[in-house]
This record gives C-alpha cells, sequence and structure tokens, in this order.
C-alpha cells in the first residue's frame, strides 16, 4: 500500500512539473500586470490585449498558413510515395526507404544548413546573387522535416494490407485509377490520417528550420517571414515571455485539451461499435420480414 | 505490365523530393565543407575546427551535456514508464497521453515560460538564471527531452514477457537479481532508442541552450547556427558534416547493440 | 496464321512464354479449355500454374504468345476489360465496405450497351474505335515480342493490317453504355447472395466473418458479374480440413448450377481429383500431362505425373524382351512394350502390391521395415534389396519378417524415358555427402539441394537461418548423357561395367552400359564400342541435378 502510495507521488509530482510552466502562464494570463511574476487582481485585460497585438496575430496567421500548406503538400506526396514504392522491386525499395530515414535521424539544424547551402548557391550562380529566400523555401524546408513522417505512416497500414486487394477491384471492372481511389487509400487513411497529423504539429513547433530557409513572403509582405516560433524565440532573447502569449497559450492548451478528449471518446466509440452494429443488423432483419 | 508503372509513378514527387531536398543538400555541405568562399578546393575549415579551442571545446561540450542529458532523463523516465506500464498501479493510456501532451504546445514558448519561470524561483534564494547557465540548460533539457524518454520505455515495458520474470524468481533470484537478469535485459531496446532520441537532439540543440543559458553555453547547435548568422557557409558546413558523421556513428553503434540486444532477447538455444 | 480457332473452346492459351527477371517461369504453353468445364490447374509451387492463371485474369502480360477468348485476342486486355473474375487465395475481400457492398463491387463498375438509334430509328452504325484501338494494341505488343521469329512477326503483323484495314472500312452498330440501376442492382446482390447462402449476413462487417463466410462472399463477388469464366487461385487453402471437404462439394455444385467455366488452381491433388473435368498437371512452367482425373490417375505419362498424383513406387526398368521388363532385380512380364533394351519407368501403385507370409514360386522377397496404420488399411514400407516398396493393404502383418511380393502385369505401368537423361529415382546420399547410384558412388555437391546454401565443415548444408543433415536422403538423381567421359581406361572410373547396346545417333553414339551392380546408364560418346566391351564411366559431377523425393523440412537438424 506504502509502495503505491509512493508510486503515485511519482507519477503526479513530475507530472506537475511538467506542466508548471505551462500552468504559469495559464494563471497569470488572468491578471493584468505585465512583468513577470506579479499578480495585480484578476482581470481579462491581456485577453483584449491579444487581439490588438498584430505582431503576434500575424505570426499566429502565418504559422497556421504554413503549418497547413505544409502538412497537406507532405500528405500528398508522401502518401502517394508510400504507394507507388510499395509497388517497387525490393531493392529499390530499400534504398529509397533508407534515403527516407536520414531526416528522420538527422538533426534538423543539419537538415535547415544543408538546404539553406544549397539554396544560396543556387541564388549565386542561378540567379546572379539574387536571394531566393521566400515562402517557398520554407515550405520547401517544413516538407522535407514532414514528408518521410508521412511516408513512414502510411507505410505500414500498406504492408497490413492484402496485396491482392487492388487486382481484386481490377478484376471486378475498375480503372487502376479507380482502383487506388475506392480501394486502396480507404485502407490507408488511418495513416494518412496520421501522418498529416504529424507533419502539422511538426511544422507548428519548428523553430530552427524556419529560422534558416525563410523569406519574405505571407502576411508579413515585405519582411522576413515571421511564425510564433520565430516571433517568441527573438521575444524571449530579449526579455521575458510577451504577456499576450500567456492568453494565447490558454488557447492552445485549450484546443489540445480538447482534440486529446474527442479523440479518446472516439476510440472509446469505435470499440463499442461492432456489438451495437449486430443489433443494428437485427433490427433491419425483422423490417425486412415484416414486409 | 504497364498497370504496374502507373502505380510506380505515383513515387516520383516523392522521389524526386528525396533527391533534390534530401541528397542533393548534403552533397552540398560536403562541397562547402572543403572549399572556400571562392569555391576552391581547400581543407581551411577541417583546419579551422581541429585547431580552434573554443570549437573543440563547443564540441566536447555538447557530447558532456548530451550524455548528461540521456543519463538524467533515463534515471527519471524509466521507473516512471515502469510504473505506468504496470497493470496495478496505471491501466489506461490517458496518464501517458498526460505526459506526452505538453509537447504539443510551442516548445519555444514552454522553454521561454520555463526560464521565467526559474527566474521567479532562484529570486527567492537571492540569485538570477544568469548565474547558474549550466543548471538552467539542463533542467530546461530535461523537462524538455523527458516524454521522448518515457514513450519507448513504456511502450517496450508493455510488451515485456514476466513469465521469464516468473521463471527467475521461481530460480531463486531475489528482486535485485531478477530486474538485473530478466527485466532489464528486456527493456534494453527501448533504453537504447530513448538514449538516442535524446542524445543527438541534444548536442545539436539551439533554442533550449540559447535561451535557458542566456547565451552563456554554445552547443554544436547554437555553434552552426552562429556561423549561419554569420554567413559562413563553409564553416558551418564543415561543422554539419562533423554532426553527420557523429549521427551516422551513433546509429551504427546502436544498431549493432540493438542486434545484440534482440538476439539476447529472444533466448538462446 | 489462324486466330479464330474452334467454337467449342472458351479460352485457348498459345505458345504463352512469360519470363520473369531473366527466368523462364511459363514456356510455349499450349492449352485448351473447354466451355463449362471444371478445369483444374495442379502441380508443385512454383509450377507456373498461377502465374497461367494469372494471365488468364489480366494481371501478368505474356512475353510472348497469345490468349484467345472464344477466338478473339484477349492478350492486350487489362483485366477490368474481361469477362473473366477472380477468386483470390486469401479472398482478397475490401475491408472498408460491408458484405452487400462488396457483393455489388463488381457491377457498380458494369455497364450495359443501349442501341442508338437516328432520327427515323434505324439502329446508328460508326467505325468501331475500341477494336482499332485494340488492334494498335495488338500490334505494338507482336513488335516487342523478342520469342517469335522476324518471319513469324512480320505475318502477323500483316494479317492485323488487314483487319485494320476491315475494321476501317466498316463501321458497326454504334451502342451507349448505361450503369445499372440501383434496383437492378440490389435484384442481382439478393440472387448472388442466396447462391452461396449468405443472404443473412449482408449488413455484416467483413472483419466479423468466419474463413468460410469470407470465402462465400469472394464467391459471391466474383460471379455476380455474370463472368464467362471464372477462376480460383487456391481458394480453399486457407481453410480447415473439414471446412474444406464441404466447400468442395459446394463450389462443384455451383459449377453445375452456373454453368460456366471454372479454371481452378491448386496443388492438392486429392482436391483437384476430386472436383475437376480435366486435370492439367504442370511443373517447370511446362504442362506435363492434360486429362481427366481417371486416366491421370491410371495412365500417368511420366514419372512425375505419377510421383505427384497419390503415393507410387517409380523404378528404373529396361526392356528385356517382348513385353518383359526387368526392375527390383527381376524379370517380370507386363503388358505395355517399348522397344529391347530401352530405359523405362515402371509405375505401381502401392494398392497394387499383394503379399503375403509363405513363399511363392514368382514372388518376390522383401521385408516389412515400417507398419503405419491409415484408419482403412496399413501402409507398408518392405525392403527389396535397397529398394522401397510401398505397399497399401486392410491386412495386418508384423514388421521385420520376410515377406514375398506379387506384382501383376497389369499392375505394371510401364513409361517411356527419354534417352537424353539418365534418371535414378532410387538413389540416395550417405554419410559422406556422396551420391549413391545402385553400388556406385559419386562425389556431389548436396548444398544444390537448398537454395543459397552451403556446406559447413561437418557435413551439414547450412543456410542463413537453417542446418539440414542430409545423411541417408533419398533422392532423385537425373545426370544427361552428355556428363560421362566414356573410355576403355576403367582405373579410377566412377563407373565401371559392360557395354550393352550402341545406337548411332546422326553425329554421335548413344550408349547403354550395365554396371556390374545391374545398374544402366545412358552415354553419348563420339567414338564407337561394341558391345560386350568393358569400360570405366567418369562423371563431370557438376551436371548432376538432385531432387529430394522426401520433405525438406524432415532434414532440418
Amino acid at each position: 500500500m506504502v509502495k503505491k502510495i509512493l508510486s503515485y507521488i511519482y507519477i503526479y509530482l513530475i507530472l506537475l512539473v511538467t506542466y508548471l510552466p505551462i500552468l504559469y502562464l495559464i494563471v497569470y494570463s488572468f491578471t493584468g500586470a505585465t512583468i513577470t511574476g506579479q499578480w495585480s487582481g484578476f482581470s481579462f485585460k491581456l485577453y483584449g490585449d491579444l487581439f490588438k497585438n498584430k505582431e503576434i496575430l500575424t505570426a499566429l496567421g502565418n504559422t497556421l498558413i504554413l503549418a497547413l500548406i505544409a502538412s497537406l503538400v507532405s500528405t500528398i506526396v508522401g502518401a502517394l510515395g508510400a504507394i507507388g514504392v510499395y509497388y517497387m522491386k525490393n531493392r529499390t525499395r530499400k534504398i529509397v526507404e533508407s534515403i527516407n530515414q536520414v531526416p528522420i535521424v538527422n538533426a534538423e539544424v543539419v537538415i535547415a544548413m544543408s538546404l539553406t547551402v544549397m539554396f544560396v548557391f543556387i541564388g549565386q550562380k542561378i540567379f546572379q546573387g539574387k536571394s531566393i529566400f521566400s515562402f517557398y523555401t520554407l515550405l520547401i524546408g517544413h516538407c522535407t522535416l514532414a514528408i518521410p513522417f508521412v511516408y513512414i505512416n502510411v507505410k505500414p497500414k500498406l504492408t497490413q494490407m492484402d496485396p491482392s486487394l487492388y487486382e481484386a477491384a481490377l478484376d471486378l471492372g475498375t480503372t487502376p485509377t479507380k482502383a487506388i481511389h475506392k480501394v486502396i487509400i480507404p485502407q490507408i487513411v488511418p495513416g494518412i490520417i496520421s501522418g498529416f497529423v504529424l507533419a502539422f504539429t511538426l511544422s507548428l513547433d519548428d523553430f530552427i528550420v524556419t529560422a534558416f530557409t525563410r523569406g519574405p513572403g505571407l502576411l508579413s509582405g515585405e519582411g522576413q517571414i515571421e511564425t510564433l516560433s520565430t516571433l517568441i524565440q527573438a521575444k524571449i532573447k530579449k526579455g521575458a515571455v510577451p504577456p499576450e502569449m500567456r492568453p494565447l497559450t490558454t488557447f492552445i492548451f485549450l484546443i489540445v485539451v480538447t482534440i486529446v478528449i474527442v479523440r479518446s471518446i472516439y476510440v472509446n466509440v469505435k470499440a463499442k461499435k461492432a456489438s451495437k452494429l449486430l443489433s443494428l443488423h437485427k433490427k433491419r432483419r425483422i423490417k425486412l420480414n415484416e414486409k | 505490365m504497364k498497370d504496374r508503372a502507373f502505380r510506380k509513378s505515383l513515387a516520383i514527387p516523392f522521389a524526386l523530393f528525396l533527391i533534390l531536398f534530401i541528397i542533393i543538400p548534403i552533397l552540398f555541405i560536403i562541397f562547402y565543407a572543403f572549399t572556400d568562399s571562392n569555391g576552391y578546393f581547400t581543407f581551411n575549415a577541417f583546419k579551422e575546427f581541429f585547431t580552434s579551442t573554443t570549437k573543440l571545446n563547443v564540441l566536447l561540450i555538447s557530447v558532456l551535456i548530451g550524455l548528461f542529458n540521456t543519463l538524467l532523463c533515463l534515471l527519471i523516465a524509466y521507473p516512471l514508464a515502469y510504473l505506468l506500464s504496470n497493470p496495478k498501479i496505471n491501466k489506461s493510456y490517458i496518464l501517458v497521453l498526460l505526459f506526452v501532451l505538453p509537447s504539443w504546445i510551442n516548445f519555444v514558448l514552454r522553454t521561454g515560460a520555463l526560464r521565467d519561470l526559474l527566474s521567479i524561483i532562484l529570486g527567492w534564494f537571492h540569485t538570477t538564471t544568469g548565474q547558474h547557465p549550466l543548471f538552467c540548460t539542463m533542467v530546461g533539457m530535461v523537462l524538455n527531452y523527458l516524454p521522448f524518454t518515457i514513450l519507448p520505455l513504456y511502450s517496450t515495458m508493455l510488451k515485456i514477457d514476466y513469465s521469464r520474470i516468473e521463471a527467475a524468481k521461481d530460480l531463486g533470484c531475489n528482486p535485485f537479481k531478477t530486474f538485473c537478469k530478466a527485466y532489464f535485459p528486456q527493456t534494453l531496446a527501448g533504453v537504447i532508442s530513448a538514449s538516442m532520441m535524446v542524445f543527438m537532439p541534444t548536442i545539436s540543440s539551439y533554442v533550449i541552450s540559447d535561451t535557458m543559458s542566456e547565451g552563456k553555453i554554445m552547443l554544436f547547435g547554437n555553434s552552426i547556427y552562429l556561423s549561419f548568422s554569420n554567413s559562413d557557409w563553409n564553416g558551418g558546413s564543415f561543422m554539419s558534416l562533423i554532426m553527420l558523421v557523429i549521427i551516422f556513428l551513433c546509429m551504427l553503434l546502436t544498431g549493432k547493440f540493438q542486434k545484440e540486444s534482440e538476439k539476447g532477447g529472444s533466448g538462446s538455444w | 496464321m489462324q486466330l479464330t480457332s474452334n467454337d467449342d473452346y472458351i479460352i485457348e492459351l498459345k505458345n504463352v512464354t512469360k519470363i520473369f527477371d531473366g527466368e523462364t517461369v511459363i514456356d510455349k504453353l499450349n492449352l485448351k479449355i473447354k466451355k463449362g468445364e471444371f478445369v483444374t490447374l495442379l502441380g508443385p509451387s512454383g509450377c507456373g500454374k498461377s502465374t497461367t492463371l494469372r494471365m488468364i485474369a489480366g494481371f501478368e502480360t505474356p512475353d510472348s504468345g497469345d490468349i484467345l477468348l472464344n477466338g478473339h485476342d484477349l492478350t492486350s486486355f487489362p483485366p477490368y476489360k474481361r469477362p473473366i473474375n477472380t477468386v483470390f487465395q486469401h479472398y482478397a475481400l475490401f475491408p472498408n465496405l460491408d458484405v452487400y457492398d462488396n457483393v455489388a463491387f463488381g457491377l457498380k463498375n458494369k455497364t450495359l450497351p443501349v442501341a442508338v438509334l437516328d432520327e427515323s430509328g434505324n439502329q446508328v452504325t460508326k467505325i468501331d474505335k475500341k477494336r482499332i484501338k485494340q488492334l494498335l494494341k495488338q500490334k505494338k505488343r507482336i513488335k516487342k515480342d523478342k520469342i517469335i521469329t522476324d518471319k513469324e512477326k512480320e505475318e502477323r503483323l500483316k494479317l492485323l493490317d488487314e483487319k485494320l484495314d476491315y475494321a476501317f472500312n466498316n463501321p458497326v452498330p454504334f451502342y451507349k453504355y448505361r450503369h445499372l440501376t440501383e434496383q437492378e442492382i440490389d435484384d442481382k446482390v439478393v440472387k448472388a447472395l442466396s447462391i452461396v447462402d449468405l443472404d443473412e449476413l449482408e449488413d455484416r462487417d467483413i472483419s466479423t466473418l468466419s474463413g468460410g463466410q469470407q470465402q462465400r462472399v469472394a464467391i459471391a463477388r466474383a460471379i455476380i458479374c455474370e463472368p464467362q469464366i471464372l477462376l480460383l487461385d487456391e481458394p480453399l487453402g486457407a481453410l480447415d480440413l473439414k471446412m474444406r471437404k464441404d466447400m468442395q462439394l459446394e463450389l462443384k455444385d455451383m459449377h453445375k448450377k452456373l454453368g460456366i467455366t471454372f479454371i481452378y488452381v491448386t496443388h492438392d491433388q486429392e482436391e483437384a481429383l476430386t472436383m475437376s473435368d480435366t486435370i492439367i498437371i504442370m511443373n517447370d512452367g511446362v504442362i506435363q500431362q492434360i486429362g481427366t482425373p481417371e486416366d491421370i490417375y491410371n495412365e500417368p505419362q511420366n514419372a512425375f505425373v505419377a510421383d505427384f498424383i497419390g503415393s507410387s513406387n517409380i523404378y528404373n526398368g529396361t526392356m528385356v524382351g517382348e513385353r518383359k521388363v526387368k526392375f527390383l532385380g527381376k524379370v517380370m512380364d507386363c503388358v505395355d512394350d517399348f522397344e529391347i533394351n530401352s530405359q523405362v519407368d515402371a509405375v505401381i501403385r502401392p494398392e497394387d502390391i499383394h503379399f503375403q507370409t509363405e513363399p511363392k514360386e514368382g514372388y518376390i522377397e522383401g521385408k516389412i521395415v515400417s507398419k503405419v496404420f491409415k484408419g482403412v488399411n496399413y501402409l507398408y514400407v518392405i525392403m527389396i534389396g535397397h529398394n522401397e516398396v510401398l505397399a497399401q493393404t486392410i491386412k495386418s502383418y508384423e514388421t521385420d519378417k520376410p515377406i514375398y511380393i506379387q506384382i501383376r502385369p497389369s499392375d505394371i505401368h510401364l513409361m517411356k524415358r527419354d534417352n537424353n537423361l539418365n534418371v535414378y529415382t532410387d538413389a540416395y546420399i550417405d554419410k559422406n555427402n556422396n551420391l549413391i547410384i545402385g553400388d556406385n558412388l559419386f562425389e556431389v555437391d548436396v548444398s544444390k539441394l537448398v537454395s543459397q546454401s552451403r556446406v559447413d565443415e561437418s557435413g551439414y548444408v547450412v543456410t542463413k537461418d537453417k542446418e539440414y543433415d542430409f545423411t541417408d536422403a533419398d533422392v532423385t538423381a537425373t545426370i544427361p548423357t552428355t556428363a560421362f567421359l566414356i573410355s576403355d581406361d576403367t582405373d579410377g572410373a566412377n563407373v565401371t561395367g559392360e557395354i550393352i547396346t550402341s545406337v548411332y545417333k546422326g553425329d554421335h553414339y548413344v550408349v547403354l552400359v550395365r554396371s556390374e551392380d545391374e545398374e544402366d546408364y545412358f552415354v553419348s560418346t563420339p567414338y564407337t564400342f561394341n558391345p560386350g566391351d568393358i569400360v570405366g564411366l567418369k562423371v563431370d559431377a557438376s551436371s548432376i541435378k538432385l531432387k529430394l523425393r522426401g520433405d525438406l523440412t524432415s532434414y532440418e537438424r
């Protein structure tokens, strides 16, 4: 019994410590004081400030647009890639997969540096010294991070699939394109979704690749594209986390918690679905019999 | 067959991407590492790196901090993962999820918040974060990488074959010996992959060390970032190359370890 | 060249060759299948039966040759345009759809022709674009063919050009196509499900079905499009024994009811014998025999067929006189006749071996070495000299006692053997990994018995993860006639023997050498030898081919 209590204390103590920084931001979002660690009474003032702060809103917008486009592109390229590679010869597949593994084990800063060096070279040699850094180089950077992860999320779904499914679809009269759309894609949807989510979070969280490969564009217009990561980094290099970020943390936290709760409910429902389906089937039978 | 060619062709964008943005950039790094700013072949970056004490110090400190962080994370996470995977103590996946949940909040933001919080706490002891750069960096590192240590350990511990532990007890091992002979070897694969998930990102991290130590501790990642800010492409490329070599060596080493632990894990016959 | 053929045949394979990675899997295969038949392609794994089926289905394209459906070229049609459906080995049901939608899948892709009439009510005619496209594809395919001769290529291309010309100048009735209505689909699905006895389960998820039920869904899904041919690729392989027996009968029944052609692929000879109208036995991409189950069982055309269908005793025999054959060290009367001194395979079914405990005139003495009760009868292994004889009878005998065997002339089935090859079905491997034929010893590389293996220091054959011990392993050894070096010098020879016959074959002699231990060797040589000469044979060990008689796994260490 004592052992059990000690175990719980250990678990929850570490849990508390990992949540402390976030809780601190959330708690202090409900006060007007802008100086770190000061409490000047309960207030929603910072929430108002957040929606007036153009800098943060621009960065937030940039981050979301970038993450959405990057994860969409990555998901399409990665998932189609997984399907294509699945039908290649064993040897080719092994080569492709080991190249795909490189960015997964590689340090982000090396990926960022390698892309940057290439972009610099292209700018100097092909565009007569003009910088090619822009939204597109940034997008490429984020896709390089995400595509390999989409691939490794989709691939197991393909290997679990009965290889004859595609042929069965052709046998029953579908064209190759339709067979992929109607039979293969539905089989790998779970992998595609988890790959998309992973790509999205990778993009949201990224600092290094963004800092290296960004150029002017998006909502930042002529200036360097600022994402939440680069903006916050610039701010905390000089001082404390800007007070307006505290309410933003509350929002992000709420969204994340909601997603987690919805997901676990969905999983529960799915588990119960099988038994439910049987009863549904019975009802239909009875209805048919009445006819 | 034509139809097979169609299916393969779906991988064309993917293959192009791998070539253009993974292979070719790495070739560029190698090229830049051994040329000067005019594009002529040189060993300058090589010489500079291995003669500069500051740069070698950065390498040494990075590796030391990496090892220390890996050790701390394992020491905290191993018992934690054990408790979480023990059906007598925890049956639900939700508690595990709670440990991972903070990592979905922007990590620059989390790092900043942690530094602010630490400076408040240190304030109570009449000192500042700036006076304890190493301590602050380590706290930042451990808190950030803890979830990545817990997950692989937890998933290998879930798969543990308890009959072997019972066999060890049956054959007269005391709890400590049972742990050493029957439990730990089964978790070795998890320990190795957890170590990899912590060690290499620590060495190459930028934001955590930069923020937590207020720029006082330079890790390999910071060093590469610095050459980027100074547009020193050749020096930066050379350091990236060193980083690549370190990663490659680590992969070789763990690959070998993992194979051996698998062999040991599947029992001998 | 005639590209249309007799109406009786629904499908025809002409000189079909398929090469995978430089390896010829199907070699110039010719095959005709009659309308409405239940045909089984039978053979060991890797014999090309599945590849043949996949070419008929359209999943593989032959590298050379044609596949004709009702006399029309089908070779370049993709699978989705062929009126042929397949029941897959592991069913390949779509897990994202329920039973109903799985069965309806093919119908939703199906279209029906609707005649197009002009204002005055006449059938509109147009040039047949589809046919032209098809003919052009055929031309392309024949141009790419690397196997047929240039002359043949030219002839066939000319023929196709003529057909193209005809198609361009002769418009055909023009049709529009429509999909089936929901009601039409529903009617057919209900009917198909009732054929396979699944009408209760239409809204069930695939994952909730048992193996047998999934099997039925797969069949319903394939027959609903009313294919002209139903292909079944080892469909019962995943079911348990009892279920399999039931399904065999049901499939047979279904075949009768539907009246369409079934082409069934299996490696299970019993399944083939029970279900088929015609069995096609394949090995190494070549058809060994085509016939009714009775024909194949009773009159196997070669040793492979005899060995593969049922368990049999096969011995090397030599014709020694008119209707007299010598094997098992004895001259026996038989009903088949071949040229004197020609090599034959003698096949005797185990149930045709009769024996008793008392010696009797004309009976051969042997010893029972093992006895296994098989439910109805006993299976005995009897040793006669170095030869094993399998025998089956309902009577119980004691082991390790001498018994006397009778083989009736009508039970000996003789098959002519190819003279280019010496085949020894009673060879074995000794403990030093040497091949023993009769009393003669040949040094061979036993690692040939297992692909990608080597022989280790202690004489075991090892692969990446397995070890085999082939001591006393029964093998079939094949030695080409050209592998021998024949000379008068008997020192250091593998085999010493006497020349029995010498036949001139135009540019070389084929001589029959009978060794001291009464084994026969056919040898080609450019030199003349006279019957009665004593000669020595040296063998090029690398050209000896070995094949295990038993199961490889039983030699695992």
